[in-house]
């Protein structure tokens, strides 16, 4: 499950409750930070490739996103689960061609006739990095804890829930028994930690992996070093069994300013500038004249859509939140879509670094991507929009306003993240599309959504996620199961949907072995969730991501033709990075620095000259 | 005989009193040539904000019908070129002004404001009155005031208001500091003791004789408030803190920065913005340190 919150898109960790303020003047005083980084690189020169010893070869990536925890069970970020795949072998890897399934830490699996026991031989070359052997011990009493601790069930719990009983016959094979039969059997995208380590372990729940380094792991990176928000240092794995990778160490350097990353990578600071939030249009079109410096764009894993409140409610059928009455009837939803022209979102807002949206699954996983039929679409249509809220009784009021049933106009409340450019430029959009219908819409920028996102306390959301090879995840996520407990509790839900028809689906999907037959039915739960108008899928917004050629000679993309470097469904980039021979860098700044430098130069000297005059003034006034 | 009577009312001659310092004020303003340029500057701002409806139209603003493209360098068609939705720059940076300088003045006048009370009463009561208000306003002064505007914006929703009450209640310990001194010292005046003995109350004193003696050093606190205020406001946008649907010039700066447009080296999405700040800031500080030297008693010379 590396399905998640991309910097920060979705809810942070449930478990991991901050309060607003303090986060948000922290973040301040980290923009400042990012700011006099970016502006005045003397003060911050760098230390990481200071520190590598001579000749080492080190690959420094700037990252956007924080690390949650790099426990494997409890991280969610992509950052985190980035990191985890390098560090620690799953049972099955994605094949960095088409993405089909190859053999990781085991090498041959195979269900039974019942399709209930499914066993996996377990590879005898694979070592952890203090010596040890690699054994289905090791797995099974991963997949054991994660069955019987629900602490260290929180991230990757969704595997695990299906699973009968999980035994280690002999060093090499795993037996697994289930409940049910369950598809996903070969996408486990669980990491499987050393047993002689981690049972000491007391609590779950509260340990980060974080405090002794190097961490045993039997990826092809170790985890050597880790400062919060700073950085996560990575030393290569001499002899992990696919092969050492080519660089001897792995950098990932936390920038919170994508400009300043930029700047980083324009000097070389940095090897590799993650896609993830995407480059902006601006950025990627001043880096792609740039010598020694090559842009990426592949098609990306993420869907960005608009979810509607559908009234939250929790398992236990009580109600709670305050989403808008009138969202509840699926003609005003599908006039709220038809009055959204995805069209312009991709040219105006992404300028063409995206795909336009139409099912659940971006195009990239063509097994299950779908598409609406022509009487099904939604399309852009702002007078069939308004003849549907006609329809449903939400009349135009003599000031040219829409009025609810209670008398009073309608407005949205639209929740966006105060950190992502694109929420608040749609926003935009939206706000003149439905005006021109007659809705009223509020944009509602926070920092921390969690907590109105979590009481249902909004009509409608920007949200996305990121799909894995296995779409099992982001399907999971729109089921009644998912539903908080209760209204207090925390669910895997995504906007509570709970509908009946997707959820049969659903688990037909699930027990359904045939992947032919499965994709078909993943097709119509994705075609049930677009009629019934809850999530408006706009865009899915492509990695656009700039590596520095004098450093990087080769990178490997996933899919290997056009595809992603920064967040696969693997360690392949990382692993297959070949360091290029000279590590000099052309250090030439660019225009665009000059002349941020010479606009901060500008106003603080402005500041400073008034606070001057400000000082003289109150030293005359002080009695 | 009549006219004369009439002449002579109280209120009458409290007017002749009052057009009589005002010419005195122009004709001391006027010595004062960075005072004037700030005044003729600062009214060019203030008529372009005013009659920005009639030139540019709130139609600028409009992201949907945007006539450019997205990010296009300066032409004859766009003289300061485009933003990230193709918007026409100068027209947004016109349009800017009205919030900029709106947000400006009503923040000024709150802090101002409160600090006046704050100073009048602490000045007036003294004794334990005073001494807690004065420490409340130490507690103020020593708290980084951008640090506490942000808290401030932070828990409360985003919009226009929010940003003014946030500039205005953190701004106010030196405007409370400096009334205090001065009530403190008109208070210490024979005319207020007689005025006591005559059966003046604290309200008579107060607005009676202590007002009208600290205005002239609000105003001029006013003035320059003004400007710490359009900065402020541009700070508190440019962290992200505004209503992102409306447009300031901190906010176009805050736009330009999350577009990308500073490593992309697109700086007339940047630079007219920050001169706007910059050059309005610098205005409002002329203006007030002129009228600050003609009205305050400390500083004038001629009173």
């Amino acid at each position: 499950m590396s399905t998640q919150d991309q910097h920060g898109r979705r809810r942070s960790h449930p478990r991991s409750p901050h309060s607003r303020a303090p986060r948000l003047v922290a973040a301040a005083g980290a923009a400042a930070l990012t700011l006099s980084a970016g502006l005045a690189t003397p003060l911050n020169p760098a230390p990481e490739r200071a520190q590598a010893a001579d000749g080492d070869k080190v690959l420094t990536v700037a990252v956007a996103q924080s690390v949650d925890s790099l426990s494997p069970f409890l991280a969610v970020r992509l950052l985190s689960t980035s990191i985890l795949r390098l560090t620690y072998e799953y049972l099955t890897d994605y094949d960095p061609g088409d993405a089909h399934p190859v053999p990781g830490l085991a090498t041959s699996w195979k269900p039974s006739a019942d399709k209930l026991t499914w066993t996996y031989t377990i590879r005898s070359d694979a070592k952890w990095s203090d010596g040890q052997k690699v054994t289905a011990e090791d797995a099974a009493w991963t997949f054991n804890k994660m069955m019987t601790d629900e602490a260290a069930a929180t991230a990757n719990g969704s595997f695990v829930t299906n699973f009968r009983k999980v035994t280690a016959p002999s060093p090499t094979q795993l037996v697994i028994e289930l409940k049910k039969p369950q598809a996903t059997m070969t996408a486990l995208d669980v990491p499987i930690v050393p047993e002689h380590i981690w049972k000491d372990v007391k609590d779950f729940s509260k340990f980060n992996n974080d405090k002794s380094f190097p961490v045993v792991g039997d990826g092809p990176f170790v985890l050597t070093d880790y400062k919060a928000d700073s950085y996560v240092r990575l030393k290569a794995n001499k002899s992990f069994w696919r092969g050492a990778p080519k660089f001897d160490e792995l950098v990932f350097k936390y920038y919170k300013d994508q400009d300043a990353a930029v700047a980083a990578l324009r000097k070389g600071e940095v090897s590799f500038v993650a896609g993830q939030p995407a480059l902006t249009p601006a950025q990627a079109a001043s880096l792609k004249g740039q010598q020694d410096i090559h842009v990426n764009e592949g098609p990306g894993r993420r869907f960005y859509a608009l979810a509607t409140n559908p009234g939250a409610q929790a398992k236990n059928g009580q109600k709670f939140g305050d989403g808008d009455p009138s969202l509840l009837d699926e003609r005003v939803r599908h006039a709220l879509f038809m009055a959204v022209d995805r069209k312009t979102i991709i040219d105006k807002v992404f300028q063409g670094h995206a795909v336009e949206g139409q099912g659940y699954i971006p195009p990239r996983f063509s097994t299950y991507f779908w598409q609406p039929s022509g009487s099904q679409t939604l399309s852009y249509d702002p007078a069939k929009a308004a003849q549907l809220l006609d329809q449903a009784g939400y009349k135009k009021n003599a000031d040219g306003k829409r009025v609810g049933k209670d008398g009073k106009p309608l407005n949205y409340r639209v929740l966006c993240h105060a950190t992502d450019p694109n929420d608040k430029a749609v926003g935009q959009y939206l706000k003149e599309w439905w005006g021109k219908l007659g809705i009223g819409m509020t944009l509602d920028c926070l920092d921390n959504v969690t907590d109105p996102w979590l009481a249902g306390k909004y009509d409608l959301a920007f949200d996305g996620w990121s799909v894995n090879p296995d779409p099992d995840y982001v399907l999971s996520i729109h089921t009644c199961a998912a539903l908080p407990a209760t209204p207090k509790d925390t669910g895997a839900t995504d906007n509570f949907i709970c509908d009946k028809t997707y959820d049969n689906l659903y688990a037909k999907q699930l027990a359904e072995y045939d992947s032919a037959k499965r994709a078909d039915i993943v097709k119509q739960m994705e075609s049930r969730l677009y009629d019934l108008g809850y999530m408006n899928v706009m865009a899915y917004p492509n990695a656009v991501e700039a590596y520095r050629t004098d450093q990087i000679k080769s990178i490997e993309t996933m899919p290997k033709a056009a595809g992603n470097i920064y967040g696969q469904d693997g360690y392949w980039s990382w692993w297959s990075a070949v360091p290029a021979d000279s590590s000099s860098s052309s250090g030439g700044s660019s225009t665009g620095v000059i002349i941020g430098v010479v606009a901060g130069v500008v106003v603080l000297a402005a500041a400073g000259v008034f606070l001057a005059m400000r000082r003289r003034t109150t030293a005359d006034d002080r009695e | 005989m009549t006219t004369d009577l009439v002449r002579a009312t109280p209120r009458r001659l409290a007017w002749q009193r009052r057009r009589r310092s005002a010419v005195r004020f122009w004709k001391q303003y006027r010595t004062h040539r960075a005072g004037l340029v700030g005044l003729a500057a600062l009214v060019l701002f203030a008529l372009v904000a005013l009659t920005a409806p009639l030139t540019v139209g709130s139609d600028v603003t409009g992201v949907t019908d945007a006539p450019g493209n997205p990010l296009e360098a300066p032409s004859t068609e766009f003289p300061l070129g485009t933003d990230r939705f193709g918007r026409d720059l100068l027209g947004l940076v016109v349009w800017g002004s009205r919030v900029s300088l709106l947000v400006g003045l009503l923040a000024a006048v709150l802090s101002v404001a409160i600090g006046a009370v704050v100073g009048i009463t602490a000045g007036h009561f003294k004794g334990a009155y005073a001494t807690v208000l004065m420490r409340i306003t130490d507690w103020f002064l020593v708290m980084p005031t951008l640090v506490l505007a942000i808290a401030l914006a932070t828990v409360m929703s985003r919009s226009l208001g929010t940003v003014i009450l946030a500039i205005g209640v953190t701004s106010w310990p030196t405007t409370a500091r400096l009334v205090r001194a001065q009530t403190l010292a008109v208070e210490s005046r024979p005319y207020i003791e007689r005025a006591k003995a005559l059966g003046g109350g604290h309200w008579h004193v107060m607005t009676r004789h202590v007002l009208p003696n600290v205005m002239p050093l609000v105003l001029a606190q006013t003035t320059l408030m003004i400007s710490s205020s359009v900065l402020a406001e541009a700070t508190l946008a440019f962290l992200g803190l505004g209503d992102p649907t409306v447009i300031s010039w901190g906010g176009l700066l805050q736009d330009a920065r999350e577009a990308g447009a500073v490593s992309a080296g697109d700086w007339w999405y940047l630079v007219p913005p920050g001169i706007a700040i910059a050059v309005v800031a610098l205005t409002f500080t002329l203006c007030g340190r002129a009228v600050e030297s003609v009205l305050n008693p400390r500083l004038g010379v001629a009173r």
